[in-house]
């Protein structure tokens, strides 16, 4: 890992360089929060966010995505999707969801490996920014994680003050920093330290904690616990926690088209929703609001860790922060946590 | 203010009628300017009720949230009745759904609050980012004070009460069982905000704005969801066969999916905000509810969710009703 400075003064400089040779998602304010989008100049950024409105799965997996064109007639065509390799970089991610694109890999890079999420991610460069402003349903924290961590992005900016301390973290950073060289210079154990103090900050204006120990275990005894029920009473079932979320990337297959063209297309879907689940037969599994908030839960919590040794949680606080009912996934796990069973 | 302990003492009683299966109210949320529903089977569940300028969600729409799953052999159906606290959009919704046969009468127990105004909850968070302490606010003398960090604030109430209280004409419960307090006055102002700037608007230029707007609906269906008048068993938008509106997320699918739900709303909605409330993208859903309402209004000299006798607007036929449509 090497640690490069760049001023403030240049930073405009190398965001306008970069966007002549990379598509350039940045945090941009419209409509009174922050989304990330393609941007051509420095001056469209907008760096005071918190944290983007949708999650930045979205610019690799897309809520939308074509499969495949199709044209009717008396044997019908297929045309398949092309796959567009255009260099990407996502400038001003933060850890929490550069954590999401690794928790999503598991999923796309398993078994089946998925070629459009794959050439997305491979195409792009996770350019982090650490998050010196947590806000009160941040809790990265509690899962040993960082709001200024470096582990899940190929470059971490850190804002410290007059200059951005830049950590580059793997060979693809390291290729991309090389393209850019002359904007960066090394840096001194004084601004290591000032990233260093800048995080301990950080990590101290996260209020809140959710007690992940031993939560897995706890699960498996819980199942047909009323706390299910508790919780799916006041929930309304929309799919805001699910859209919103970074490691949730459930879709749906359809058919859509005209009389003379159509698409094989895959959308978002969410388990919130009761026909997520429903048969063609008219059975559905899951019922009733309970079995979907108590799945979206297990999912995360148990479910993910069981298969790929992770949670699938990030503390990034969306599904908290814009929940239209207050169902607060901290609040309801500490209570799992402190279960007497 | 609304008195506490009058609400829990009355939710207790009302909790002690044998036709009472349980009654939902508000409680504390879970961190910050959060409040959340309760539903209360016991005595000592009816002691968390509060109710605050925080307590902003409808709770209209949890009666028919309730999931009537297959009855068990030899198992009898509860049709004990559900207790509601109720402001005066609450209970005009719950009148509205009586009026369409969406519920009975007899289904339902209202706890009315008259409503001082609620707190637009995405103003204050936006005021106050990093509150996570759980905070009560009292509103005295035209203020809302509240301590944030240990620091005192007082913010003029209209600075932060929500937009659609503001033009509220019905802010005490226009059917109830029981009233906790004194009716509050009626004093709406006149005009919505945005509404005029958009009619004041060229087509163009009223198009382009619902344009950005929708373009970012994510089709969560929260504004469905948390809307008391939507509670058809199947949503048009998602049958597949026909399937009116496509799955795509797009800016020609999102725009039929708000269209068309205004259009189910015109004449229905009672203009609680809790569409525009629930939406995680800030969609300004309101602004179209209200100039829907308006029209209504102007056209038939009709206002939804007032009289449970009432024919609801669309299901009734009067020789009078305008007709300058047809040429």
């Amino acid at each position: 890992m090497e640690s490069l400075i760049i001023s403030k003064e240049k930073f405009p400089e190398i965001i306008n360089t970069i966007v002549k040779s990379y598509r350039l998602f940045a945090p941009t304010e419209e409509n009174g929060f922050s989304g990330f989008n393609i941007i051509k100049d420095y001056s469209e950024m907008d760096l005071s966010y918190l944290n983007s409105r949708m999650p930045p799965k979205a610019i690799l997996f897309n809520q939308t995505e074509t499969l495949f064109l199709m044209e009717p007639g008396t044997k019908g065509t297929i045309k398949p999707k092309e796959i567009r390799n255009e260099k990407t970089a996502i400038f001003a991610i933060r850890p929490c969801d550069a954590k999401g694109f690794r928790i999503l890999d598991t999923v796309f890079f398993g078994d089946v490996v998925d070629p459009l999420y794959k050439a997305n991610r491979d195409n792009s460069v996770l350019i982090g920014l650490s998050c010196n402003q947590p806000d009160s349903s941040c809790f990265c924290t509690s899962f040993g994680d960082s709001p200024a961590s470096g582990k899940y992005v190929d470059i971490l900016f850190t804002d410290i003050e007059e200059n951005y301390l830049v950590e580059v973290m793997t060979e693809k950073g390291k290729d991309f920093i090389n393209d850019f060289s002359r904007f960066f210079s090394p840096a001194s154990s004084k601004e290591i330290e000032a990233k260093n103090a800048k995080e301990q900050e950080a990590i101290g204006l996260i209020k809140r904690n959710l007690k992940v120990e031993g939560i897995e275990e706890k699960m498996d005894k819980m199942f047909d616990h009323p706390i299910w029920e508790e919780y799916a009473k006041k929930c309304i079932g929309c799919g805001a926690c699910t859209y919103l979320c970074m490691t949730c990337r459930c879709f749906d297959m359809l058919d859509e088209g005209t009389l003379d063209k159509g698409a094989r297309i895959r959308v978002w879907d969410s388990c919130m929703f009761p026909e997520y689940t429903i048969h063609t037969s008219g059975h559905n599994p899951r019922p009733a609001r309970m079995n979907r908030v108590r799945n979206r839960f297990y999912c995360k919590y148990s479910y993910f860790p069981k298969n790929s040794d992770v949670i699938a949680c990030t503390g990034c606080g969306r599904c908290i922060r814009y929940c239209p009912v207050n169902i607060d996934i901290i609040e309801l796990m500490n209570r799992v946590s402190e279960m007497e069973l | 203010m609304v008195d506490q302990k009058k609400l829990v003492e009355v939710a207790k009683e009302t909790l002690a009628r044998k036709d009472v299966k349980y009654i939902i109210g508000y409680k504390k949320g879970s961190y910050g300017f959060q409040t959340s529903a309760a539903f209360a089977y016991t005595p000592k569940d009816v002691e968390e009720f509060i109710f605050t300028p925080l307590c902003n969600k409808n709770l209209a729409k949890y009666p028919l949230k309730e999931e009537k799953l297959p009855l068990k052999r030899g198992e009898e159906e509860d049709k004990r009745k559900i207790g509601i606290v109720v402001k005066g959009c609450d209970s005009r919704a719950i009148v509205q759904i009586i009026q369409e046969n969406g519920m009975k009468r007899e289904e339902v127990v209202l706890i009315g609050i008259p409503c001082p105004g609620v707190i637009d909850q995405k103003e204050i968070e936006k005021r106050f980012p990093n509150q996570s302490e759980i905070t009560e606010i009292d509103e005295i003398n035209d203020e809302y004070v509240f301590t944030v960090e240990g620091k005192e604030h007082k913010i003029p109430k209209q600075e932060l009460l929500a937009e659609v209280c503001k033009t509220c004409g019905y802010p005490n419960p226009v059917l109830y069982d029981v009233m906790i307090g004194e009716e509050v006055e009626v004093n709406p102002k006149a005009e919505y905000e945005g509404i005029k700037k958009l009619e004041e608007a060229t087509l163009e230029n009223r198009w382009e704005y619902w344009e950005k707007q929708f373009q970012r609906c994510i089709r969560c269906y929260a504004c469905r969801e948390a809307c008391p008048l939507c509670y058809c068993s199947t949503c048009m938008a998602d049958l597949l066969e026909p399937q009116w509106i496509r799955r795509s997320v797009n800016l020609s699918e999102n725009t039929a999916w708000n269209i068309m739900r205004a259009y189910h709303l015109a004449g229905r909605c009672v203009g609680c905000g809790a569409c525009e409330n629930a939406c995680p993208m800030d969609i300004p859903l309101m602004e179209l509810n209200k100039k829907l309402g308006e029209e209504v209004k102007e056209m038939f000299e009709y206002t939804p969710g007032l009289d449970i006798d009432a024919k609801p607007l669309l299901g009734s036929f009067n020789p009078d009703d305008p007709e300058e449509f047809i040429k």
